[in-house]
């Protein structure tokens, strides 16, 4: 909220308290000063100036020369302007002022006449017609007949005041008006608060009839009253009240509308003016039938069925809190105002507000919270500067309905129970004393404290309210560190599930891949990236209703997409070569759309960019999915991958495929074609508790190592026939394969197959037939299942 | 040769060896079958019984002092060798060859982890809880009814009416609550997310909740609790100091600042001039959240808190773009070792 300090200080003597010091006293009590906008500091030494004589140049046909008072003296001015005539006050910039645009002024001679100091045009000083009128006309910019000759012009066009934007939490919708942001920098400052003037003088006798007002939502509108001004003049309204709307971003526009615009800021209560004529009957609070519409002051017409509308007996006059209808609203020619002050129910207001699409000052006003009293200080603080500005006649009669008033909410609480929450002993006179300096009122019946919380006050509703407002004041400086030393030892953990998943994040690491983050929604264009089927599981995807943008707009069900996504932008940065993973979640729906939450579950995938080949990938998933025990694989039908390049593993909680990527796949991706990827869902996985390895104890005999070489046909899977062999002896530890050769010496269609084989007595030291035994039982084996022949 | 002749002879010539081969040809000369020093032995079974004991300690004496000296020279042989063999693998020592890359976690979960352990570490249970979330875990059971203007404080995205993408990880303390007794310590880290696309927010993000409900938990305690935290994370001569602020779900509501890890408080960049730095929100959980959650707010007190990770991150390590958290550029990875 913007808050000007000169405003401010109508209400609250802040004296010369700078504006950064009040920022950083008002965070202390919890508001946060965003910004401090300081006056303007570009014009320097620009006075009011009033033109006493002006004659032509001897020498020139365009020229003036001015001599002109701006009040400690009369200085001779030429100027070239041709709209200055005698008697005019002007913007005067004395020799050595600044200008926005960096001029500085020096006595000058022009065609031999002396001129001290220049007159100003709007432009000139970085003003316009918002600011004063006249500021937009190229020319020199003619000031107000009765401005303050001699006068700061910065004070004239009021640009000297410092405005504070203060954000003001959800909790104190009071302090979205000036009056309370005073009342608690009064207490804060410790200054007397100051109310604003709400007097006025009324008229018994009313040029026309009072319109009667009902409310009949209830629930919806708990307060309204109405007012009637007779004998309006609509025309500007004075500049101090046109400087502080603009310091506070709204437009002035006139009398009237800026006197509602004032108030909605000062006292917090929007209000509506409607010119009376428009009225038939009585003003009733109703929702509105169906198929009604209205056409609002933005010109465009709304379907208000069954939304709360404030109407005559024929028609809706405006959207109850939000706008008012276009031929209702104050002309020219209005003569005579039917003002409204209401107080609208702010959940319906904002319900509302997004039905339909139409959001206002006003309305975004009623969705914080208008409190019971704003509506009557709201509608007197009007009437106050109506009477004040000389706006029209103010009929006595007050037209309202209401609910019964709310009582104001007691809090019996003790000071016991205040410093238990916080923790620090704060005596009951400090208590009560802060309290009541927020005007609410303390009694002591024993230890008993009896709080009645003011009605503008709807936030506080128990005693944690209540410590919170004696510590804003009290100072939270005062909270010192404890170590719960009177609560229970506790003792903490991480689930098996976060445990493991830290376990393979740490393998990952080691194997060299780095992790990468993606978001958790995507494109609904990855399937077809992927090469997906139709009536793949991963395309059933969870849509968001109201995404940022369709490149994000379904939560993602794999996490290959942000993965090729993530290698493809390091591609393109000439980032050559990656080894990624990412162990995130993938959301999984039963059904769609949703009716219950979806699982989460976790994924794994990995990918290796211009970073081995298959066997690379292979030996990192050997590695991860090793860890959670033994495991087979499969051949792969995943789309996304290399047909030829990719197995499937499926076993004891993993599930999953890795290999090359797919060629198209790469294409799509913009990849090279060096890609493998893995992807496995972990969930059930990460959820069991991992295997503890077990001591098998270690032979004290040596270990025998045979070489071997074997013929097969090429067809053979050599990774298969090697780990075969396990099973011919229990005294095999190791098998290790050390070449593949085709070609010279070795038949057309066959390979050989040269490895070592490790043989671990237990006991005893093998004598050499056992040995030989051993060995023709793996040729045997061989031969038998795979056609293999000794080489 | 008499005795003291070969002795001469033989220190000349151990003197005068330079491999270890010539060194094991002196050795057989000596000491072998055929020996010189051997063939004295054998030689003494001639002489007269009485020279004997005489003749062979001088023999004897002479034997062990030669093998020491040969066994010293050997060793000196030896080492001289090794020494030889070390000069000739001389290598670039400039070349870099980096064979054995390390890979490294996200800056993020860098530090995440080092939160979790550290919260752990203080009898903190970590706790899971659901990234896509119904509104009544999101917001109503955190004392956010429907139509409540705190629900503009998170742009939210929505699936359906009543199913989101939860906006704070504030939902695990409801279904922590739910499903155990106090006493409660937890912290529930994870991913959260906000309608928001902007220089300085990132529509995902992370947050780690923090959440001690105990008979006798003060406002101390909670300034305790997280100025332990900022000193294990900032450094041990980090304060903190409270501001009010207002979360639907905490009253009590503070925002919480830490002295500016770089300046110290004078004022610097990184502070943006005001010696502190905001790191999270927290205060005393609403009574109203408690109650919801069948716990008794007069019996019990609780404080919760909530840090944003990226945002310590970023602090942490200097980050000045958020868009980096989420590049996954390798060059970027590679800076957080």
């Amino acid at each position: 909220m913007k808050l000007p300090l000169s405003w401010l200080s109508d209400y609250v003597d802040i004296g010369d308290i700078t504006p950064q010091e009040l920022s950083d006293k008002l965070l202390s009590i919890g508001f946060e000063v965003e910004e401090i906008i300081p006056p303007r500091d570009d014009i320097k030494g620009v006075v009011v100036g009033k033109v006493e004589d002006i004659v032509r140049h001897d020498n020139s046909d365009k020229l003036w020369v001015c001599k002109v008072n701006i009040g400690s003296s009369l200085v001779q001015i030429v100027t070239g302007a041709q709209n200055v005539k005698k008697g005019d006050c002007v913007p005067v910039a004395t020799v050595g002022a600044k200008l926005p645009d960096g001029t500085h002024i020096k006595p000058a001679k022009l065609r031999g006449v002396d001129s001290f100091g220049m007159m100003c045009g709007g432009s000139e000083l970085g003003v316009d017609d918002d600011i004063i009128d006249g500021a937009s006309f190229d020319g020199i910019l003619i000031l107000p007949s009765d401005s303050t000759v001699g006068e700061d012009i910065m004070v004239t066009l009021g640009l000297n005041d410092t405005v504070l934007d203060v954000s003001i939490t959800a909790n104190r919708p009071d302090c979205q008006a000036i009056v309370n942001l005073a009342r608690e920098i009064s207490v804060l400052l410790n200054k007397p608060f100051k109310m604003p003037k709400l007097t006025y003088k009324t008229y018994s006798v009313c040029t026309t009839t009072i319109p009667s007002v009902k409310i009949t939502e209830k629930d919806l509108c708990s307060r309204y009253i109405g007012r009637v001004i007779s004998n309006i003049k609509i025309e500007k309204s004075p500049k101090w009240m046109r400087d502080r709307l603009r310091m506070c971003g709204i437009r002035p526009i006139n009398n009237l509308v800026d006197i509602t615009n004032y108030v909605l800021l000062e006292i917090g209560q929007p209000l509506h003016a409607f010119d009376r004529k428009f009225i038939d009957g009585g003003i009733n609070v109703r929702k509105g039938v169906k198929n009604e519409r209205i056409t609002a002051l933005d010109g465009k017409e709304y379907d208000v069925s069954d939304v709360l509308v404030i109407a005559d007996d024929k028609k809706p006059l405006a959207i109850a809190g939000i706008m008012g209808g276009e031929y209702t609203s104050i002309f020219p020619d209005t003569e005579t105002v039917f003002l409204e002050a209401a107080r609208f129910e702010r959940s319906n207001i904002r319900r509302t507000s997004r039905k339909i699409g139409l959001r206002s000052d006003s309305s975004a006003r009623y969705e914080k919270g208008v409190d019971w009293h704003s509506t009557e200080l709201g509608s007197a603080r009007a009437l106050a500067l109506i009477d004040e500005l000389n706006c029209g006649y103010i009929c006595e009669k007050v037209v309202s309905d209401s609910i019964e008033p709310p009582q104001q909410k007691v809090i019996r609480t003790t000071k016991e129970e205040i410093c238990s929450l916080l923790g620090i002993d704060i005596d009951k006179k400090t208590i009560v004393s802060i309290l009541k300096k927020q005007e609410i009122s303390v009694k002591s019946e024993g230890k008993t404290l009896v709080c009645t919380i003011p009605l503008v006050r709807e936030d506080i509703d128990g005693y944690p309210d209540l410590a919170e407002d004696i510590m804003r004041f009290y100072g939270y400086d005062n909270i010192i560190s404890t170590h719960s030393e009177n609560t229970h030892q506790t003792r903490g953990y991480m689930s098996t599930h976060d445990e493991n998943m830290q376990k393979v994040k740490d393998r990952l690491q080691a194997l060299g891949a780095d992790e990468i983050l993606n978001y958790s929604f995507i494109s609904p264009d990855a399937f077809d990236k992927l090469l997906l089927d139709e009536d793949d599981g991963w395309r059933k995807v969870i849509p968001i209703k109201n995404p940022l943008s369709r490149d994000i707009s379904v939560m993602r069900t794999q996490l290959l997409y942000g993965m090729l996504t993530s290698i493809s932008r390091n591609c393109a940065r000439k980032n050559s070569t990656m080894r990624f993973y990412e162990l995130g979640k993938a959301f999984v729906a039963d059904n769609l759309p949703l009716e219950s939450l979806p699982q989460e579950r976790d994924i794994l995938c990995i990918g290796l960019c211009n970073d081995g080949d298959f066997y690379t990938i292979k030996s990192v998933v050997s590695e991860v999915v090793g860890m959670f025990g033994q495991f087979k694989y499969t051949s792969s039908t995943a789309k996304y991958l290399h047909p030829k390049q990719s197995l499937h593993v499926e076993y004891g909680g993993i599930v999953g495929d890795f290999g090359k990527l797919h060629p198209l796949v790469c294409e799509n991706f913009d990849l090279p074609e060096n890609v493998y990827v893995a992807h496995f869902d972990v969930t059930e996985a990460l959820n069991a508790a991992m295997p503890v390895s077990k001591y098998i104890p270690l032979s004290k005999q040596h270990p025998i190592d045979r070489d071997l070489a074997l013929i097969v046909e090429n067809s053979v899977p050599v990774g298969d026939m090697l780990s075969s062999l396990y099973k011919v002896s229990p005294y095999i530890v190791s098998v290790k394969l050390f070449d593949v050769y085709t070609g010279e010496q070795i038949a057309q269609g066959y390979k050989s197959v040269a490895f070592s084989v490790r043989l671990q007595p237990i006991d005893a030291p093998f004598s050499d037939s056992v040995i030989k035994e051993i060995m023709d039982k793996i040729i045997a084996s061989a031969e038998s299942e795979f056609g293999a022949k000794l080489r | 040769m008499n005795l003291s002749e070969i002795r001469i002879d033989s220190l000349k010539k151990i003197e005068e060896l330079n491999s270890e081969r010539d060194l094991a040809a002196l050795k057989t000369y000596l000491f072998g079958k055929t020996g010189v020093l051997t063939g004295l032995m054998k030689g003494l079974k001639d002489l007269p019984p009485e020279q004997k004991p005489q003749a062979g300690k001088e023999i004897n004496d002479l034997r062990v002092e030669l093998m020491g000296l040969c066994e010293q020279k050997e060793k000196e042989l030896h080492r001289m060798a090794i020494e030889q063999s070390i000069n000739s693998q001389v290598i670039d020592l400039t070349i870099d060859r980096p064979d054995h890359a390390i890979g490294h976690a996200h800056p993020i979960n860098q530090v995440r982890r080092r939160l979790t352990e550290y919260f752990v570490g203080n009898g903190y249970i970590v706790y899971d809880s659901p990234e896509i979330e119904t509104d009544y875990y999101n917001f109503q059971a955190l004392n956010v009814p429907p139509d409540h203007p705190a629900r503009d404080m998170q742009d939210t995205f929505f699936i359906t009416d009543n199913i989101l993408l939860r906006t704070q990880t504030s939902s695990g303390q409801i279904r922590l609550m739910e499903k155990y007794k106090p006493p409660l310590k937890m912290i529930c880290p994870g991913r959260v997310f906000r309608n928001d696309d902007d220089s300085t927010h990132s529509p995902v993000f992370h947050q780690m909740e923090g959440l001690v409900i105990d008979k006798n938990v003060t406002l101390c305690d909670l300034k305790g609790a997280l100025e332990g935290f900022a000193k294990f994370i900032f450094g041990e001569e980090t304060r903190i100091r409270f501001r009010p602020s207002y979360f639907p779900f905490t009253e009590p509501s503070v925002e919480v600042d830490v002295s500016c890890f770089n300046c110290h408080g004078s004022g610097c960049r990184v502070c943006k001039n005001t010696g502190w730095i905001e790191i999270l929100g927290a205060g005393m959980v609403n009574r109203r959240v408690l109650s919801g959650c069948g716990i008794d707010p007069d019996e019990y007190h609780g404080f919760a808190f909530g840090v944003g990770l990226d945002r310590i991150t970023m602090i942490l390590c200097a980050i000045n773009d958020i868009k980096l958290m989420w590049e996954n550029d390798v060059r970027f990875l590679h800076m957080f070792k």
